[in-house]
């Protein structure tokens, strides 16, 4: 299993760097007259068997969202002409794999570029935050006594802070225009310290429990260095926790993306995010009519399916008790 | 131990499953009709049916129930369910109708209205209404204790009106200058109950009295409704007025009603959501483009009744802030200040595709702020910057501005990049599709823009700060009368929006402008306001503070089963008429 | 016991005091403040009014300095926005989410760790049909679910799409007002307890899956404890710790509310109050409300390392506090 989870996840990291090659579309780029358009199926039998084509979409009422295939025109598809597939550019058909959004652009590319931002973002906040967590809950269980006490109390204030108001007064003291870059280091930075604590607390009480058991005072009486029991034997214990809390921070890493850039610290409006691409796509009433809309949903499930495979597949596999 | 098994094809058949359900949910919904056209609201001579009970949603819950303490337009809505006006301006007609007062005479230069109260009428506790109310009411407003919104609105070249009984049922009103509007003003003033507040004005407690937490009982009015219930987070609960003075046409006591329940909904999504379902009759607010195919489809379904308002009297605007005090260093604003740089941004945005992309194709492009749904007072001979990049390009060079650089953006001889950013409020679907069209258009010009979207109180207080290079955003009118809306158009206003509050006019245009809205407000006769307003028009359309691109067509739609709807373009868009409501099969 | 429970007290107490103060401050901080509420466009006198009742002329110190000395009179301000004393508000508010957070949080608690120890203890299709289900719940964002909750309400028509109360129903007797907020219970819990459920199960399931290999639990097979009674009396205990360790921010945030799922499904509780608090800048709402968000959480930290004490015997007694 661990094989399969590893050739999916890295099978996506692929598919957001290689981006710029793989979309059909430029991820920024508006077809007017195709807003919210459904997905673009591709033909592959014209009296016969033929080289793959699409029928251009044309518009039938703006207001209705009504589009009729024009079967009488084909339009072919130009295969390595600077991405992998793309319709003839000169037609004017673009290739809509998963539709269009309310904007008219192509979702499928930007749901490739897409990757880029919310997979580094969420993926390496959720390392950074496991990491922070895990060191300071150990710390303060192993350490214990006051210092536990302050590091728990820290851990509560930051939980109960209202973040938003972080983020604004964020928003306030910085230069209105951030470049990417700023804002990548930015919201690993927000996403960091205030989700450490979560990992924290649960680290902190499988580390209670652990340093009494007889195998630390072993390694204690053997002249073992505190830091050495905590990092090679007692952290690890917490190994299980760890990795099923990583994969649930990755999704709710996504997610909180998207509110930051409610408050307006997020990437600027030409870099698209699977949290932004879904909270344009909110609007529920109109689920039933364009679902294809819903594909960041379906995107971060995939991602958070691979990073739990992962993780799952380090533990080990559940002992059937009946003989 | 048995080794585990591959988990993957429980989860294609998960992924499966749910695709399929998807495909097959949609596959369920009919697709929608072609026409575009609403019914109409009903015929006038339809029977009506008594009792029964609507229900509306609201979006936010009113601040207080005093109308005289705050300006929130919940506020604003239950002060027309609730209480009553000496005369009131017909949301749909914009014709003056007597309400409270039930004639009238002026005499001829306009000072002084002598107001005829209708007879008859009581508060719903009972006490009769007198022109003593009316003299209180007045009172409070004025009073500067309360700080009443009300105030200014009220106010003649900055002066109260005085007012004097000279019985019960007669009240005479002198203005102390002329005023174009006229009686028209007193549509802002609610009457309210002297035996009730009278207390509270006298030991200067009156902006708290009637708060959101008072007791229903005490809040008396000569409204069709009395307020039975606030549950605070979640609805309140109106009961007829059995003591209500009005009739219908035919003799009809009013209202039909016997109950109208408000419902706290704040998520737009979900306020559909109970309309297309029965749940709730009516909304207090238009759709948005994005909702019309649903309802459309609930129309098809024979659940809803679809209406179209007609053109929105609001417009998207985008200006830069144009303040030397805080400009004057700033390189760029040597040529924002310029009117050929505006009028150039003008004339590179391709409107109908602006109004095809932002709106869905149900919008008109304007030119200025007085767009055709205001009827009155809109002017088709404004003069209009038509699409054409050519012009626009030769209108920057005339002002220096070239791409010397060849990087797509345009420059002045010492350098200076017509680059800046632009902010709006974050989440509100048609701002962020506009700055898009606007941007992408600007930059075929050479000026590029920079959105940013900010939350709504920090785009606030930069607004207020000049802390910003432009701004896009929706400013809401109040009042269709270009009297009432002074605070944009003189230079000294708190809604000039490009430099706000001057102490003396920056521009001589702007000195123009101030003077001809004195001179229309001041000016009796509806031909001759027009006409300097259609001269104030021209002057801020050749230079081009502010920039409009297109109004949007509005639609609203409410439950088949409810009758006697008159739809407004002004908001609220049908509670205003609420008396004349009544339910086609009352449960 | 009772000196450990009397110094937890008084943390909380500090950190509620601590949590309301930078409140306040962060509030001062922010760009805005209440009066971008009356509009761009107010005139300067209501701003100027409305800034001198709630105290916002002054400097900060000066304005906290202010707020303690009233709270100390149990006199916590006003709000704003609704126009009324804040403290009724937010208890009001506090007392319907309570309802929904305890309803969701039992629902999840048992939905969540029941589906744990089955999946983390057996291997096969069923349990991990179980896994992806909850997979999809966890990655699925909050906003997305309620909206599909309302929507499928609106559209059956079996539950109702939002609320707490019908209107019918709020002058009628208790029992038929609470068998009303009974019917409008289930879409909000739903949309609450779904993602609890989930991540209680997945935590659940991983540390189930680690418990069953203690040695102690192998001694017990051995000796002939049936396998059922070997999982539930010595497996399952043990694998509590991590949930505990979370279980108090569970309580904590449950019943700070859920802006989003309160906001949709029109509940009138504290989350969404705390949201428009925030948005509107109300300053002593958000002091109120954060302060009972800091109790909240408190009180299920506290709850969440009592619970660990009691699931773990080898957990020492200094370490609850």
């Amino acid at each position: 299993m661990k094989r399969a989870a590893w050739s999916l996840l890295v099978l996506i990291a692929l598919a957001a760097l290689a981006a710029p090659w793989l979309a059909p579309n430029p991820p920024n780029r508006r077809f007017d007259d195709l807003l919210y358009a459904p997905p673009t199926p591709v033909h592959i039998f014209s009296d016969g068997l033929h080289a793959p084509f699409i029928n251009p979409l044309r518009l039938v009422n703006r207001l209705e969202r009504r589009f009729e295939a024009d079967a009488a025109t084909q339009v072919s598809l130009r295969w390595f002409n600077g991405t992998l597939v793309t319709a003839d550019p000169d037609a004017d058909a673009p290739l809509l794999f998963l539709g269009a959004d309310g904007y008219g652009r192509d979702i499928f590319s930007r749901l490739l570029y897409g990757a880029q931002a919310t997979l580094a973002v969420s993926l390496l906040s959720a390392l950074l935050t496991t990491i922070l967590g895990a060191c300071v809950g150990g710390l303060a269980a192993y350490v214990g006594g006051w210092l536990d006490g302050v590091l728990s109390r820290v851990s509560e204030f930051v939980l109960v802070l209202p973040a938003i108001y972080v983020a604004l007064v964020l928003r306030a003291v910085l230069p209105l225009v951030l470049p990417p870059s700023t804002v990548f280091v930015l919201l690993i930075g927000i996403f960091t310290l205030l989700g450490w604590p979560i990992v924290a607390r649960g680290v902190r009480a499988i580390v209670l429990v652990e340093r009494e058991r007889e195998y630390v005072i072993a390694a204690h009486a053997a002249g073992a260095s505190d830091g050495r029991i905590l990092l090679r034997h007692l952290l690890p214990a917490s190994a299980g926790f760890l990795q099923t809390q990583a994969s649930l921070l990755v999704p709710a890493f996504m997610l909180a993306e998207a509110t930051l850039s409610y408050v307006g610290l997020g990437f600027p409006n030409t870099i698209p995010t699977w949290g932004t691409m879904l909270q344009d796509a909110s609007n529920v009433a109109l689920l039933g009519d364009a679902p294809w809309s819903l594909a960041p949903a379906a995107a971060i499930f995939v991602v958070v399916l691979g990073v739990n495979l992962l993780a799952q597949s380090h533990g080990r596999a559940p002992v059937q008790l009946e003989p | 131990m048995t080794p585990s098994r591959s988990r993957l094809p429980g989860i294609l058949v998960m992924g499966v499953l749910f695709v399929g359900a998807l495909v097959w949910w949609r596959g369920c919904d009919p697709a929608p009709s072609s026409s575009l056209a609403g019914e109409p609201s009903t015929p006038a001579n339809e029977p009506r049916e008594r009792g029964g009970q609507a229900i509306a949603s609201l979006r936010a819950e009113p601040q207080t129930f005093n109308r005289l303490a705050s300006s929130d337009q919940t506020t604003e809505t239950l002060a027309m369910l609730m209480q009553g006006r000496l005369v009131r301006i017909n949301r749909s007609t914009f014709e003056l109708e007597p309400w409270l007062a039930e004639r009238w005479e002026s005499n001829d230069d306009g000072r002084t209205h002598t107001l005829h109260l209708r007879q008859g009428v009581t508060w719903s506790d009972g006490a009769p209404f007198t022109s003593e109310d009316v003299l209180f009411s007045l009172r409070a407003a004025y009073d500067p204790n309360v700080k009443s919104p009300v105030a200014s609105s009220l106010m003649i070249g900055g002066q109260p009106i005085a007012a004097t009984a000279p019985d019960a049922s007669t009240v005479v009103l002198t203005y102390p200058s002329p005023s174009g509007p006229g009686i028209r003003l007193l549509d802002m003033l609610p009457i309210l109950p002297k035996h009730k507040l009278e207390s509270a004005l006298s030991s200067g407690r009156f902006a708290q009295a009637w708060g959101s937490s008072t007791a229903p009982g005490e809040i008396v009015g000569t409204g069709p409704f009395l307020l039975r219930e606030y549950q605070p987070g979640q609805r309140l609960v109106f009961d007829r007025n059995p003591r209500y003075w009005r009739k219908a046409a035919n003799g009809d006591a009013l209202p039909y009603l016997d109950r109208l329940v408000l419902e706290v909904v704040p998520d737009q999504n979900a306020e559909l959501l109970r309309l297309q379902s029965g749940a709730t009759d009516l909304t207090n607010s238009e759709l948005r483009s994005d909702d019309y195919i649903p309802v459309r489809r609930a129309e098809a379904q024979g659940k809803l009744t679809m209406v179209e308002l007609g053109v929105s009297p609001d417009a998207d605007a985008f200006w830069f802030c144009l303040k030397p005090e805080k400009k004057a260093r700033d390189p760029r604003f040597a040529f924002v200040a310029k009117r050929e740089f505006r009028q150039a941004i003008s004339h590179a945005v391709d409107r109908e595709a602006f109004a095809q992309t932002v709106f869905l194709g149900e919008a008109v492009p304007i030119w200025g702020p007085i767009t055709s749904g205001n009827r009155l007072w809109f002017s088709p001979n404004v003069p209009r910057y038509p699409f054409d990049v050519a012009r626009a390009r030769q209108l920057l060079e005339s002002i220096g501005l070239q791409d010397r650089n060849g990087n797509g953006v345009v420059e002045d001889q010492v350098g200076t990049e017509a680059r800046f950013t632009v902010i709006t409020q974050q989440g509100i679907g048609y701002y962020e599709r506009g700055t898009t069209v606007l941007r992408e258009q600007a930059a075929a010009v050479g000026i590029a823009l920079d959105v940013v979207p900010l939350e709504f109180s920090a785009m606030v207080a930069r607004l207020l700060a000049c802390d910003y290079d432009a701004i896009y955003m929706r400013p809401l009118t109040t009042d269709l009368d270009p009297a009432g809306n002074l605070d944009y158009w003189l230079s000294s206003g708190s809604a000039h929006l490009w430099n706000m509050r001057q102490k003396a006019p920056a521009t001589d245009w702007e000195r123009r402008i101030d003077s001809l809205m004195h001179e229309q407000s001041a000016v009796l006769g509806l031909q001759r306001r027009r006409e300097i307003f259609t001269e104030v028009q021209n002057v801020l359309a050749e230079n081009v503070p502010v920039l409009y691109f297109a109004s949007p067509r509005l639609y609203y739609a409410h439950s088949r089963r409810l009758r006697g709807v008159v739809p407004s373009i002004l908001r609220p868009p049908v509670l205003w008429n609420a008396d004349s409501f009544s339910i086609s099969s009352p449960r | 016991m009772a000196r450990l429970l009397a110094r937890r007290l008084l943390f909380a107490g500090v950190l509620i005091a601590l949590t309301s103060s930078s409140a306040l401050f962060l509030a001062r901080l922010a760009p805005g403040d209440m009066t971008s509420q009356l509009g761009p466009f107010a005139s300067p006198v209501d701003i100027e009014n409305t800034r001198t009742r709630f105290n916002l002329d002054r400097s900060p110190i000066s304005q906290w300095g202010l707020w303690v000395s009233r709270a100390m009179r149990l006199d916590f301000g006003e709000s704003f926005l609704y126009n009324r004393p804040v403290a009724p508000l937010v208890v009001r508010a506090a007392g319907n989410t309570a309802l929904l957070g305890v309803v969701s949080l039992l629902l999840a608690t048992l939905a969540g760790l029941s589906l744990g120890v089955f999946t983390g203890a057996r291997s096969g299709t069923l349990p991990m049909l179980v896994r992806s289900v909850s997979l999809v719940c966890v990655s699925l964002p909050p906003l997305v679910t309620s909206l599909a909750l309302v929507f499928l309400a609106a559209r059956t028509g079996w539950l109702p799409a939002g609320g707490m109360v019908s209107s019918t129903a709020s002058d009628q007797t208790w029992s038929v007002w609470m068998l009303d907020v009974l019917r409008h219970l289930p879409l909000p819990v739903l949309a609450l307890a779904l993602p609890m459920a989930a991540t209680f199960e997945r935590l659940q399931s991983q540390s189930m899956a680690d418990a069953v290999h203690q040695p102690f639990v192998l001694a017990a097979i051995a000796r002939g404890v049936p396998a059922t009674r070997a999982l539930l009396r010595h497996a399952w205990p043990s694998s509590l710790r991590p949930i505990c360790g979370v279980y108090g921010l569970a309580i904590g945030a449950l019943l700070s509310g859920s802006f989003i799922v309160e906001f949709v499904t029109a509940w009138p509780g504290l989350g969404r109050l705390t949201f428009e608090a925030l948005r509107a800048r109300d300053v002593y709402l958000v002091a109120a409300c954060a302060a009972s968000g800091a109790a909240f959480l408190a009180l299920g930290t506290m709850t969440g390392d009592l619970l660990l004490a009691a699931a773990d015997p080898r957990v020492r007694q200094e370490s609850v506090g």
